[in-house]
């Protein structure tokens, strides 16, 4: 693996880590899907992690969120580790995810995904529903101005009440977006938030990004785009064949040689004179 | 009694014992997306295990059973049913925690065959084939009722428990229970990254649909006085699934409209009609073809049921509706142009091409 230099931090975190993952790997039937990958997190950026199709990057997300577990390495989440935990630990501890293929609650309101998001609720707990109804109620409620908030913040009020199956492509991976936001996350996997919406849309999912890192929320996101990635970034981690390549802004991984022939390829060729 | 009223208090009694049953399903499966085959077992053991504490020892009775503790209604009712629960328990704590939907299907239908088996050759448990007979009629001595006035009884006391679990079950499936039982029908894995321990979940819907399962099944042995391994064959299951799926999966109306069409219209109506003639006990056959019929058409024509699950709309909440901002302008706009006055600065991040 190739270390360039940390960034400095372009939010208000303090630097610290707050995910940490070395030597993850996992191999499917024999074949390494990660292999070794190492990288920290730090509170407060907004960071990237690029490669090539097949590097491994939705399985290294898949068991950084407890989705799936990994065969060998360890996860740190805050000094905590996690590894193996299963998914609702690890979104307990703070660490919320979006998907690559946008998977709605699709028989549940675009309301109610989000009032669904808010961890072990006392509306959960049956004793409480019947013997506590008032706290309930009184916790749903505020459960509801929130999210009706966060609707109208990500432009989804209007829909509140429809299922969110009837959603347009777009539509869904705002509503992933603010329901993981529901419950004030630490750390917020996002799984291509851009990949598949229109270029008006890809504008204001990068200013919601900027919005959550200026809220104290770090952000790890997989991304293709590197427009976006070059503008809203402050550190990349390039992943290929399962391993972390390199890490560093982006800026300075035009100029690695590895990350050029593993990723950028014909892009930064144009830009550079080899 | 005349005959006519022997048959609507019989039918409406089956209207509401299948409306309970249907309850249970439906939280397991129409509410948290269980699919369970042996549904139809857990109904069998509330039914045996009400019977047995409600008839006395069984030597000299004919019989041959465990417990036989002459418990009175509707204690041996309750234990009937929080037994069937305890099963269901131990059931999800081997299957649930491992399997997922087809295998885990694929096991509870075998579960079904297996206890089926179990009930109808073990005879020192519950009867064997022969199953439990003469079981007390639930306060038929106390108030002196024969076999023609404990009919009406029993079917209006059914009315009213049906009527209370219903109640309950509204209750939970419009709280955030029932919500989080349906986020992991609609996304296991979604839930779980939303921090629902799916497992814990899917076993308080089991644990809630084996009890209804267990008093419905409970109820029936008191209704007729006997039960047998006649009367929950496996493919019974498949009864109370086409219950819910006609009425209407995740809607406690539809099921009462379910059990109405199902049970009552096609399963036990037929059984009253005349005979045809040169083909006596053909009619009878029938219900199986009608419910076939049904299901094809309500799954071609009307997959949601007669009366699909409702949305729960924002001012069920009772927050005062309001004036989205610009911002909430955007989901008409998604898709064709920039929102405008947003809330939120947008970046311009697509005025250049993108990597590759």
């Amino acid at each position: 693996m190739t270390s360039v230099t940390m960034p400095e931090t372009g939010g208000p975190g303090d630097g610290s880590v707050i995910l940490r993952c070395e030597g993850i790997t996992k191999a499917f039937q024999g074949v390494h899907a990660v292999n070794g990958a190492a990288f920290d997190v730090v509170k407060g950026q907004v960071t990237a992690l690029i490669g090539p199709n097949g590097a491994g990057k939705t399985t290294l997300v898949n068991i950084l969120s407890g989705s799936m577990t990994c065969d060998r390495g360890h996860e740190f989440i805050g000094g905590t580790e996690v590894t193996n935990w299963p998914s609702h630990r690890i979104a307990r501890l703070g660490l919320m995810r979006t998907f690559q293929l946008s998977r709605e609650l699709g028989g549940l309101t675009v309301l109610e995904n989000l009032l669904v998001a808010p961890h072990q609720q006392p509306g959960e707990s049956l004793f409480n529903v019947f013997f506590r109804p008032r706290l309930v109620k009184r916790q749903e409620r505020a459960y509801v101005e929130r999210a009706l908030d966060l609707l109208d913040t990500y432009g989804l009020y209007r829909l509140r009440d429809n299922r969110a199956g009837e959603l347009s492509g777009g539509q869904k991976k705002l509503l992933e977006i603010s329901r993981a936001v529901m419950v004030s996350p630490q750390v917020l996997l996002l799984d291509e938030p851009m990949a598949g919406v229109n270029p008006a849309l890809i504008d204001r999912i990068g200013g919601y990004i900027l919005d959550l890192q200026r809220s104290g929320v770090t952000v790890l996101m997989i991304e293709h785009n590197l427009n976006v990635v070059e503008q809203i970034c402050d550190h990349v981690i390039v992943l290929a064949e399962g391993r972390t390549l390199a890490t560093g802004r982006l800026s300075e991984l035009r100029q690695n040689e590895q990350v050029v022939k593993a990723y950028l390829g014909e892009v930064i060729d144009a830009g550079t004179d080899r | 009694m005349s005959g006519t009223w022997y048959y609507i208090f019989t039918l409406a009694f089956f209207l509401f014992d299948y409306f309970i049953l249907a309850m249970g399903l439906n939280i397991q499966y129409g509410e948290t997306g269980i699919l369970n085959f042996a549904y139809i077992g857990f109904v069998a053991i509330g039914a045996y295990v009400t019977g047995v504490l409600s008839l006395p020892s069984s030597a000299g009775t004919g019989q041959y059973y465990i417990l036989g503790l002459s418990l009175p209604f509707p204690v041996n009712l309750l234990l009937g049913g929080l037994t069937a629960s305890a099963f269901a328990v131990l059931v999800a704590l081997i299957a649930l925690r491992r399997l997922r939907t087809d295998y885990l299907a694929m096991v509870l239908i075998s579960l079904s065959l297996v206890l089926y088996d179990v009930c109808n050759n073990y005879v020192p448990l519950f009867n064997g084939a022969d199953g439990l007979y003469n079981v007390p009629e639930p306060f038929a001595a106390a108030l002196k009722l024969n076999t023609n006035s404990f009919i009406p009884f029993f079917a209006a006391v059914t009315g009213v428990i049906a009527l209370f679990m219903w109640f309950v079950m509204s209750r939970v499936t419009r709280s955030p229970a029932g919500r989080t039982f349906r986020a992991i029908r609609d996304d296991e894995v979604v839930a779980a990254a939303l921090g629902k321990d799916v497992f814990r979940q899917q076993l308080k819907s089991m644990l809630i649909g084996s009890f209804y399962a267990g008093i419905g099944g409970g109820l029936l042995i008191q209704f007729s006085g006997s039960f047998n391994p006649t009367a929950w064959l496996p493919g019974e299951t498949f009864v109370v699934f086409a219950v819910i799926l006609v009425g209407g999966v995740g809607n406690n109306i539809g099921l009462l409209v379910g059990a109405l069409l199902v049970e009552t219209l096609l399963v036990h109506l037929p059984a009253f009609l005349p005979a045809i003639p040169g083909a006596p006990g053909l009619i009878e056959y029938f219900d199986a073809v009608l419910i076939g019929v049904l299901l094809m058409v309500m799954l071609w024509f009307r997959p949601q049921g007669v009366v699909p699950e409702r949305a729960r709309r924002a001012a069920s909440f009772g927050v005062k509706a309001r004036l989205g901002t610009a911002a909430g302008e955007l989901a008409e706009h998604v898709g064709s142009a920039r929102a405008p006055q947003a809330t939120t600065e947008p970046v311009a991040l697509t005025t250049e091409g993108s990597g590759p």
